[in-house]
C-alpha cells in the first residue's frame, strides 16, 4: 500500500511538473480558468446525460459516476487533468484523454510492442490504455486480473482456464503461471514470432524453467519429474533448440501445449500416453506412418495400456541421438524391460554378451525385429517372419541360407517343449560337469590329508638319509 | 649334500606340447571368460583391458590356432609312434588307454585315503594322469569342434541345421567352464598343489625327476625299467640353473593366472 501512495504522489508530481507545458500546448484560450472537478459534475453527475450525436463505438451516457472516480486510483486528480481541454461549460466534444502526458514510460514500453501497433481484433486499432485499464475505474495494475487480457483474447483465456495453471490459479495457487508469468508485462508484449519475445521457439524453454527448473517447486506440485529441465536442455531436441537455434526442434509448447497444458495423467493432456504418437507424429510425421502399422502401434491404437509409445522407448525429457551407442545399447534394456524372457535368452548369446560389453556392432533387438516397423513374429510381414529372415539375418551375415536362419537367436536351454536337443544337450552338460566337479572334488579332499602325512614322511626321510650319509637306501 | 641322480619323464617333444598346452590354454580362458561373464564387473574390466570383445575375440582364435596345431602335432606324434611301430601305445604299462589296473589303483588309492592300506604302486601313468589326458582329448575335440561352427557359421550352416549353432554356443560356454574348472582346480591340486608337490612340480618344464621322487611315485614302472635294465637309458643330467628358475616363474606365473581366475569364477557362482 505505501508504494502504491508513492507511485502515486509520483504521479502526481509528473503531472504538476508538465502542467504549464499542457496548458501551453492545448490552451490558446490562457486567459480562461480551469474549472472545478465540481465544475464537470454539475453536468456529468447527471445519470440521464447523453451525447447529443451517438459516436460508434463510444457509449451513448455522458454520465461520470463520482463514486467510480473516488475509488479509482486517480481519485486525486482532478478531471481536467486527463481532460485537459476541458471548460465548463463546452459545446464541442472534448478530445480522446492521451494517458502519456504522465504514463510516459508505458508508452515508451509499448511502442515496439504488439500492444502498441495498430493491430488489434477486426482492424479496429491499437488497444487504447482504457481497453485494458479502463477510464474513470482505472485501478493499479498488481490488482488487474486475466480478465483484461480475456476482453480481447477471449478465446486463449478460456482455454487457460480450463489449463493446469488455470485451474491452480483458481484454487488459489499463487505460483501457477498465468498471462504474465508466460508473455511477460502487458505494455511490453512482443508476437511469438519476434526473437526477442519470450514466446519465441527459442526463448520459450528459459520462459518455462523460470518454475519448472526449481526441484522444490516440482515437489511443492507434485510435478514427478523434478530436474526436467535440466533433462531437457540434454537431449536432442534441447541441444537442437538452445545450441543449434533450430525452430523445427520440439519445444516445451510443442509437446505438452500452451494455453491449453494438461499434466500427463489428463486424458486430454498432448502427453497423455494414449495421445503421445499423435503428437510426436506433428513432426515425425514418418514414423509415425510405421509406428501405426507396427505391432506396437496398433496395440496402442486399440487401448491396449501396455503398448508402448514413442517416450517409453525414448523416455520424454531425455531423447538422445538414435546413431549414439548409450542409446544403441540402453535401449536393449528399455525393450527387456517388457520383453524379460526374450532379453535373458537373448543375453545368452554372443549378440546379447557383445552388447553387454559395450559393442554394439552386434545384433540388437531392432536390427532384426524393427524399430517402428516392429512386427509380431506370425505377422508375414514381420522382419523375423519364415519368408523374411533369412533377408534379416545377411544384412550381417552375407551367406546366411535357410538352414542357418534356423538358429534360434533366443533360445532357452530350460525349456523341454521347444528346445529339446538344445535341453538335453544342457541336461548331458550339467551332468558332466557335477560329476566331474564332484567326483574329483571329493578325491582331492579325500587326498589331502593323506598327502600331508606322506609329505611330512619324505621330509624326515630325506633328513634321515641327510644324515646318515651319500647313497645310503638308493639301490633298491 | 650329495647330488641326486635323475631320470627323464618328459622328452623335449612332449614338454614343448605341453608349453603350447599352457600358453593357449590360458590364452583362451583369459580372453573367453570376460565374453562368457560379460554381465560381471570383472568380466567387462577383462574385455576392456583386452580391448574390447572384438579384439579380445581375434585373440582368441589366435589361441585357438595353436590348440589345433598342439592337437595336431600330438597326432602326429603317436602316428609316428604307431609307424615305428613301438610297442604299448595302445595297451600296456606305458599306454595312455584306461586299463582295468588303473580301476583296481584306484579302489587301492580310496583305501589308502581311509588309512586302510599301502599306497598302490603306481606306474608311468596313474590313473588322474590319464583322466587329465583324455580330458585334454575330449576338451579339444568338443571345445573345438564347437568353436569353428562359431567361427565360420555360414560355412558350416550349408551342411548342418541352424539349431547346431544354438547347442553350440551351449556346449562351447559349458564344456569351457568344465575344463577351465578341472585344469585350474583338480588338475592344479593332484599336480601340483597337494602337499607333496606343493607349490609346484617342475618335471613338465625341466623333463627330468630325482631318482627318490621316481621310486615313490612311480615304484612299478621304476621296478620294470631297472628290471628290464632299461633305467640306465632314462638317466638324466640334473636340470640346468636357468631351467629350474624358468620352470618357476613360468610355472607359478601360470598357477596365478588360474587361481585368480578360478577365483573370480567360484565369487561369480556364489554371488
Amino acid at each position: 500500500m505505501a508504494r502504491l501512495l508513492t507511485g502515486l504522489g509520483a504521479v502526481l508530481l509528473l503531472g504538476a511538473a508538465l502542467w504549464p507545458a499542457g496548458v501551453a500546448q492545448g490552451q490558446p484560450k490562457a486567459a480562461e480558468p480551469k474549472p472545478s472537478s465540481q465544475d464537470c459534475l454539475a453536468c456529468h453527475g447527471d445519470k440521464d446525460l447523453k451525447r447529443g450525436a451517438p459516436k460508434p463505438g463510444r457509449p451513448a451516457s455522458l454520465f461520470a459516476d463520482e463514486a467510480v472516480l473516488k475509488g479509482s486510483v486517480h481519485a486525486r486528480l482532478e478531471c481536467v487533468a486527463c481532460h485537459r481541454t476541458a471548460t465548463a461549460p463546452h459545446d464541442s466534444p472534448l478530445p480522446p484523454v492521451q494517458c502519456a502526458g504522465c504514463h510516459d514510460k508505458a508508452r515508451a514500453a509499448l511502442a515496439g510492442a504488439v500492444h502498441g501497433k495498430a493491430k488489434g481484433p477486426a482492424g479496429a486499432g491499437a488497444p487504447a490504455c482504457a481497453s485494458c485499464h479502463g477510464t474513470h475505474d482505472v485501478r493499479p495494475a498488481a490488482a488487474m486480473t486475466i480478465d483484461s487480457c480475456a476482453s480481447c483474447h477471449a478465446r486463449q483465456v478460456e482455454v487457460y482456464r480450463g489449463s493446469v495453471h488455470g485451474r491452480s490459479r483458481q484454487r488459489g495457487d499463487t505460483e501457477a503461471a498465468n498471462c504474465r508469468s508466460c508473455h511477460g508485462a502487458a505494455h511490453g508484449v512482443l508476437p511469438k514470432t519476434d526473437a526477442r519475445s519470450s514466446t519465441y521457439h527459442l526463448n520459450l524453454p528459459r520462459t518455462c524453467a523460470q518454475c519448472h527448473a526449481d526441484p522444490a517447486l516440482a515437489q511443492r506440485h507434485n510435478i514427478p519429474i523434478a530436474n526436467v529441465y535440466q533433462l531437457y536442455m540434454d537431449s536432442i531436441h534441447g541441444r537442437a533448440v538452445t545450441k543449434s537455434g533450430l525452430l523445427v526442434s520440439a519445444n516445451c509448447s510443442d509437446c505438452h501445449g500452451s494455453h491449453e497444458i494438461q499434466p500427463h495423467t489428463n486424458p486430454k493432456s498432448h502427453v497423455y500416453p494414449a495421445n503421445v504418437p499423435k503428437t510426436c507424429g506433428g513432426c515425425h510425421a514418418g514414423v509415425l506412418a510405421q509406428y501405426a502399422e507396427s505391432v506396437h502401434g496398433k496395440a496402442a491404437a486399440k487401448g491396449v495400456s501396455t503398448a508402448p509409445v514413442c517416450t517409453d522407448c525414448h523416455s520424454a525429457h531425455q531423447i538422445r541421438r538414435v546413431e549414439g551407442d548409450p542409446w544403441k545399447l540402453d535401449v536393449i534394456r528399455e525393450c527387456g524391460s517388457c520383453h524379460t524372457e526374450s532379453l535373458r535368452t537373448y543375453r545368452d548369446t554372443f549378440h546379447g554378451k557383445v552388447t553387454m560389453l559395450g559393442l554394439t556392432r552386434v545384433a540388437k533387438c531392432a536390427d532384426c525385429h524393427g524399430s517402428h516397423t516392429v512386427r509380431a513374429v506370425n505377422d508375414p510381414a514381420s522382419s523375423t517372419s519364415p519368408a523374411n529372415i533369412v533377408a534379416t539375418c545377411a544384412q550381417c551375415h552375407p551367406g546366411a541360407t535357410a538352414k542357418f536362419a534356423e538358429f534360434h537367436p533366443h533360445a532357452d536351454p530350460e525349456s523341454k517343449a521347444r528346445f529339446p536337443l538344445l535341453y538335453y544337450s544342457y541336461v548331458f552338460m550339467t551332468v558332466l560337469l557335477v560329476g566331474t566337479f564332484g567326483f574329483f572334488g571329493l578325491h582331492s579332499l579325500l587326498w589331502l590329508p593323506r598327502s600331508l602325512i606322506e609329505r611330512l614322511r619324505r621330509g624326515r626321510e630325506r633328513l634321515r638319509r641327510g644324515r646318515t650319509g651319500s647313497g645310503e637306501g638308493r639301490e633298491p | 649334500m650329495t647330488q641326486e641322480r635323475y631320470y627323464f619323464r618328459f622328452n623335449l617333444y612332449n614338454r614343448i606340447l605341453h608349453g603350447m598346452v599352457i600358453v593357449s590354454f590360458l590364452g583362451l580362458a583369459v580372453t573367453g571368460l570376460p565374453l562368457k561373464y560379460a554381465q560381471t564387473g570383472w568380466g567387462a574390466w577383462l574385455s576392456h583391458a583386452l580391448g574390447g570383445p572384438f579384439t579380445a575375440g581375434y585373440l582368441h582364435r589366435f589361441f585357438a590356432i595353436i590348440t589345433f596345431t598342439y592337437f595336431a602335432l600330438h597326432l602326429g606324434y603317436i602316428a609316428r609312434l604307431v609307424l615305428l611301430r613301438r610297442p604299448g601305445i595302445f595297451w600296456g604299462p606305458d599306454s595312455m588307454i584306461p586299463q582295468p589296473r588303473d580301476l583296481v589303483q584306484f579302489g587301492q588309492h580310496v583305501r589308502y585315503f581311509f588309512g586302510l592300506g599301502p599306497r598302490p604302486r603306481f606306474g608311468r601313468w596313474a590313473y588322474w594322469d590319464k583322466f587329465d589326458y583324455w580330458a585334454v582329448f575330449w576338451g579339444v575335440s568338443i571345445i573345438g569342434a564347437s568353436g569353428l561352427l562359431l567361427w565360420f557359421p555360414t560355412f558350416f550352416a550349408h551342411y548342418l541345421p541352424g539349431w547346431i549353432f544354438n547347442v553350440a554356443i551351449l556346449v562351447h560356454s559349458d564344456e569351457a567352464l568344465l575344463a577351465v574348472g578341472f585344469i585350474f582346480t583338480i588338475h592344479f591340486f593332484n599336480s601340483n598343489l597337494r602337499p607333496e608337490k606343493f607349490p609346484m612340480d617342475s618335471v613338465i618344464f625341466t623333463g627330468r625327476l630325482e631318482e627318490e621322487e621316481f621310486r615313490q611315485d612311480h615304484p612299478e614302472e621304476y621296478d620294470r625299467l631297472l628290471a628290464e635294465g632299461r633305467l640306465e637309458a632314462r638317466r638324466a643330467d640334473p636340470p640346468p640353473l636357468w631351467l629350474r628358475n624358468f620352470s618357476l616363474v613360468v610355472g607359478l606365473s601360470s598357477l596365478a593366472v588360474g587361481l585368480v581366475l578360478i577365483w573370480l569364477i567360484i565369487m561369480t557362482a556364489l554371488r
